[in-house]
């Protein structure tokens, strides 16, 4: 039977994305298919922190040491996502002396960087450290932006022959006796970049293999074909600092526990978070007393955060699993180890395998494991490239380090383009039209979006996972609406209403959780702003019935 | 040998295990705890005062470099913008830090305390350190600009030969071409007598007082260029019952802020701290003529230097009709004044760092109280020299075009003759009206001290008078200063 694609891959997260590119790299035709955009799981909905393997330096070493060889390797491949900020473990007076020194060793063990500072030179590093710290450990951990580093594993997938297809939700497999050989997708707005308020229509894509890399949903997907996958998810809360006020990624120096580490993260700096398991990966209850939690516990550490402004917060889940029978109670104690279930193996149905549990740090090296395994049942024999090969916009890191180019930029929003784009900088920010700042908060131009757009058609969701554009303090207040205007006139207005209302709406939900001090503020502001300026508080341009224009006189 | 391989006892510093002993080892820290010394200015990390920013833009419509220049990005951006997208180790400041000329009109204007002013010193400084080539001519005119203080001894020394000099086109021609200051402009003339020497001259203080006693920063121009204003302080302070101390001072500051000097404006500030600080300890207020001089030590020292006594001074320093219209009565003290006719009707323009302190209002209800004046306020523009910024080549044009308005409304205003308190905010309504420009003081003096001379005789009478009335206040300011 003729196959649509060779392999298909469900879920665009970072190890769907990641297996996608590694396939197509070995030159197998690839087909992803992702429910919504690209990150719209457990992948952005992360704390961004590029594992040194430091917090699993004594409790679970094989990962710390998977961790700090993937994080060499994305340092060198991705490094236009990765900020090397370091990272410290420090220790408050309360934290136990021998569990510090079993950490050191651990890192020692694991061959990982870790040096010892007293409490001065942390707060030599870190001012805003509290006073009574009074040692850390220092290692290199990292900040990581997950959305670019997954849209370039999907974008350097499709320059080598793979569809990537999002608004695509998989509502059947394609079973026939003991054999899987396909799937049944939706198509939010037909099949390509999405374009809002195009009619939905569903496909059958049939596949010589299929990947399930739909994480905390892996079980859902198992279901389709009566397969066990016992995911747990268990959800965790991060919630976002308006400025940094830590350059440095800040770890708690204890066994584990909750509200326990800061990453920094692009502009803002992000408090986490907590691990309690959840029965339904898309609908558990975001309560406050968590965001609470984050804030004072994480106070101990750097205690300007008591009064700092918060700007949203947000929940994930992570795709945990234990083989059947470990029995294990708290979530926390559930290994963050991956598992690949060959399903022929395991439940003699071919055809499909699942990947489940892991983590981002090591997105890479589980996608080498799985592309091995998918490339051994369909007799390829390429071999992996990706811990070699830069990502688009990591080519040539040269251009983000000595003469830099300002592209006409002022400084800051110069230098903060340059590290978004990386060696895509001059195609993306060389332009003979007018390049204004659209979103000022985050420092994003007009170029930036366009390029965006282009990409990902009219859903502006995905053009601010891309860019950041409204992801700064105002919360899309002022900016929503100018990226929406840079749809026009590639799409009607009616696309541009639809797509502006989805991004605000999207903006607002994580902006709940943050309604106090100024970004209370804030809110109120936009309100008022959007409601006098855009009617958007009562709009009847958007009501079902047409304005009789003829009524209103000509205002004079 | 990576750390890691280090033997762990070696490599773990010798710091008391926190368990236990913690205090005294904490005590011990202290005095070499570095994060605890207050860093350079340029270092600061204001990235906090961006939280309460929520960008309404209130500062960026009451610039008004950003309603004349269309490259200049305004407040908003220069400010909190900028901090928040800054990493600690990032450098670079937008050059257009430079176009700011430091009015601090975004300051006074921003709903939500965003320290704008603070966040535009220290980025400008950061620029001058990191950016600006120390061989530049922009450099070298900025710094003589900013240090006006080290350069006007020499004038004063030879007053007429460097007003003639300065007079001559040919300089001015120079200046332009080879320093960048605009030929538009008359330099400043010198007085022949520095104030200094004249309260040298004069004996110093004519009143005693311990309960009533004020520590005079006279700042620099009206030390070299208008000893009159602070003759004028020193009689209207005496006729009511002051006793006026003049302690060594240094610049405020203010010029070297806005150029970004703030090494310069350290060691300035130190010594006037220093010197006020003692002045303060012998019961004394400070009382400053120029409005940018109080406002440089009310709030620009607090928010940028740590010295000893920085606040204590800060908090004790008053401009000097607001310190009147405190602790005395005095728009009763001028009630049935009458002055000469040279000061009958005034256009009143209120500086901006006057406004940024709260003090806009004052000098109006102040002269109404006096017969025969008519004062009127021409609005709440900015005269747009801003001190030394409208001294620069690049920035006459929109410095005249932020004047532009004053210039008008002086126009239409019924009168011939300025008045304000800020040394360049004078020169710039001189230059661009023509009239003759007086200062506050001056017109109090005129209405108080009945011969502004200030013979031998009169100087004394008014003591004596302010003395009893002194008297009869100093519980009152001995309380106050407890
Ligand atoms: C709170 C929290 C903090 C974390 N912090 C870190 C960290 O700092 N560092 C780190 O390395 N790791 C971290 N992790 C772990 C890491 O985020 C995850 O392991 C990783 O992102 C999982 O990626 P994934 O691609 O497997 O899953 P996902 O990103 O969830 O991808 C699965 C995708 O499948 C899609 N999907 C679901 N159902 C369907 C369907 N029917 N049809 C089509 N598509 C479907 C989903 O929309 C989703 O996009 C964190 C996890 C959590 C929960
Ligand atoms: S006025 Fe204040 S709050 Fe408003 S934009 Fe300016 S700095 Fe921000
Ligand atoms: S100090 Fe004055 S010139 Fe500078 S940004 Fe503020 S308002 Fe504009």
């Amino acid at each position: 039977m003729a196959h649509n694609t060779a392999v298909l891959v469900l879920g665009g997260g970072s190890t769907g994305c990641g297996i996608a590119r590694d396939l197509a790299m070995r030159g197998v035709d690839v087909t992803l298919v992702e429910r919504g955009n690209l990150t719209d799981g457990t992948t952005g909905r992360m704390h961004g922190l590029l594992h040194s393997g430091g917090r699993y330096a004594v409790s679970d070493q094989a990962s710390a040491t998977e961790c700090i060889e993937e994080n060499e390797i994305l340092r060198d491949i991705a490094s236009h996502c990765v900020e090397e900020t370091g990272g410290l473990f420090v220790q408050r007076p309360e934290d136990s002396d021998e569990y510090l020194q079993k950490k050191l060793e651990g890192c020692r063990d694991c061959g990982i960087p870790a040096t010892v500072l007293s409490g001065r030179e942390a707060r030599e590093v870190e001012p805003y450290l509290a006073k009574d710290v009074s040692r850390a450990i220092q290692v290199p951990d990292g900040a990581v932006d997950p959305f670019r580093l997954c849209v370039a594993n999907a974008l350097d997938a499709e320059r080598h022959g793979a569809r990537v297809e999002t608004h695509a939700e998989v509502i059947d497999l394609l079973r026939e006796g003991d054999d899987i050989y396909g799937v049944e997708v939706r198509h939010d707005s037909g099949p390509g970049k999405r374009t809002h308020k195009s009619p939905g229509t569903t496909e059958e894509i049939t596949a010589e293999y299929v990947v399930n890399a739909t994480g905390a949903w892996a079980g859902q997907i198992g279901a389709m074909a009566d397969l066990d996958v016992a995911v747990r998810p268990s959800k965790g809360v991060m919630t976002i600092m308006n400025v940094r006020q830590v350059d440095t990624v800040i770890n708690r120096c204890r066994p584990k526990g909750d509200a326990d580490i800061i990453v920094p993260h692009e502009t803002t700096a992000i408090l986490g978070t907590t691990d309690e398991e959840v029965a339904d990966p898309d609908d558990y209850p975001e309560e406050q007393w968590e965001v609470d939690m984050m804030i004072d516990t994480l106070s101990e550490l750097v205690p300007i955060i008591e009064e700092a402004r918060t700007i949203r917060s947000f929940w994930g889940v992570r795709p945990l699993y234990e083989p059947p029978g470990t029995g294990t109670q708290d979530p926390t104690d559930i290994t963050r180890d991956f598992f690949l279930l060959d399903h022929d193996e395991r439940d003699g149905v071919s055809g499909m395998s699942s990947i489940v549990g892991g983590k981002f740090t090591t997105y890479r090296a589980m996608a080498e494991e799985i592309t091995d395994h998918v490339c051994e049942k369909l007799g390829v024999s390429a071999t992996c490239a990706t811990a070699e090969e830069p990502l688009p916009g990591s080519e040539d890191i040269s251009v983000l380090e000595e003469g830099m180019d300002n592209f006409g930029l002022r400084s800051p929003v110069a230098r903060r383009s340059n590290q978004r784009l990386g060696s895509r900088a001059a195609d993306v920010l060389e332009t003979d039209e007018p390049n204004p700042v659209v979103c000022q908060c985050e420092g994003v131009t007009r170029a930036e979006v366009q390029d965006a757009i282009g990409q990902s058609g009219s859903d502006l969701n995905a053009v601010r996972i891309r860019t950041r554009a409204s992801m700064g303090n105002c919360q899309g207040g002022f900016c929503c609406q100018n990226m929406a205007t840079e749809l026009h006139p590639r799409y009607d207005e009616e696309t541009v209403r639809e797509a502006l209302d989805e991004l605000f709406q999207e903006r607002w939900k994580g902006e709940r959780h943050a309604l106090w001090g100024e970004q209370l503020s804030q809110a109120m502001l936009n309100y008022a702003l959007h409601a006098t300026t855009m009617n958007r508080d009562n709009d009847p341009a958007s009501g079902a019935t047409q304005i009789d224009y003829a009524q209103f006189d000509g205002g004079a | 040998m990576s750390d890691a391989q280090r033997p762990i006892d070696d490599s773990v510093p010798s710091e008391q295990p926190s368990t236990g002993g913690a205090d005294e080892d904490d005590s011990g820290n202290d005095e070499f705890e570095p994060v605890q010394v207050f860093p350079e200015a340029e270092e600061m990390d204001l990235r906090p005062g961006a939280d309460n920013c929520y960008k309404c833009s209130t500062c960026d419509t009451n610039c008004p470099v950003a309603e004349v220049d269309d490259e200049f990005p305004g407040p908003k951006f220069q400010g909190p913008e900028q901090w928040r997208l800054k990493r600690q180790d990032d450098h670079d400041i937008d050059e257009s830090v430079m176009k700011c000329s430091n009015c601090m009109r975004c300051d006074s204007a921003c709903p939500s305390s965003v320290p704008l002013s603070q966040m535009h010193n220290t980025a400008r400084a950061e620029y001058v350190e990191e950016n600006m080539s120390k061989f530049s001519r922009e450099y070298l005119r900025n710094r003589m600009l900013a240090n006006y203080r080290r350069l006007a001894p020499l004038a004063s020394m030879f007053p007429r030969t460097a007003n003639f000099v300065m007079g001559l086109s040919v300089t001015k021609w120079l200046g332009e071409k080879t320093l960048g200051i605009t030929s538009e402009r008359d330099l400043p003339t010198f007085a022949t007598e520095t104030f200094r020497e004249w309260w040298t001259d004069r004996g110093g203080a004519k009143v005693q007082n311990e309960n009533k006693r004020i520590a005079y920063f006279h700042g620099c121009y009206s030390n070299y260029n208008t000893p009159e204003v602070a003759k004028a302080l020193v009689r209207v302070y005496e006729h009511f019952g002051y006793e006026v101390m003049v302690p060594e001072q240094s610049c405020s500051g203010t010029p070297m802020f806005a150029n970004g000097m703030l090494e310069d404006a350290r060691r300035a500030a130190e010594t006037n701290v220093r010197e006020l600080a003692a002045a303060i300890e012998d019961g004394a207020d400070v009382i400053a003529s120029c409005s940018s001089c109080s406002m440089s030590i009310r709030q620009e020292y607090p928010e940028l230097f740590d010295f000893e006594d920085t606040e204590t001074v800060a908090a004790n320093t008053w401009d000097a009709v607001e310190y009147l219209r405190v602790h005395e009565d005095l728009t009763g003290a001028l009630e049935n004044t009458t002055v000469d006719d040279e000061f009958d009707d005034m256009a009143y323009h209120a500086p901006c760092h006057s406004r940024n302190q709260g003090l806009d209002g004052q000098t109006i209800e102040v002269m109404d109280a006096i017969d025969g004046i008519d004062a009127h306020d021409v609005g709440d523009s900015c005269s747009g020299i801003s001190g030394t910024y409208g001294w620069k080549e690049e920035n006459y044009e929109t410095s005249m075009k932020i004047g532009e308005e004053m210039f008008e409304h002086m126009d239409e205003a019924e009168a011939e003759t300025g008045l304000t308190e800020c040394p360049t905010c004078s020169m710039q309504m001189e230059h661009g009206t023509g009239y003759e420009i007086k200062h506050t003081l001056e017109v109090l003096e005129a209405a108080l001290v009945s011969d502004g001379g200030g013979s031998h005789a009169e100087t004394g009478a008014s003591s004596s008078l302010g003395e009893a009335e002194g008297e009869g206040k100093s519980t009152e300011t001995g309380t106050e200063s407890d």
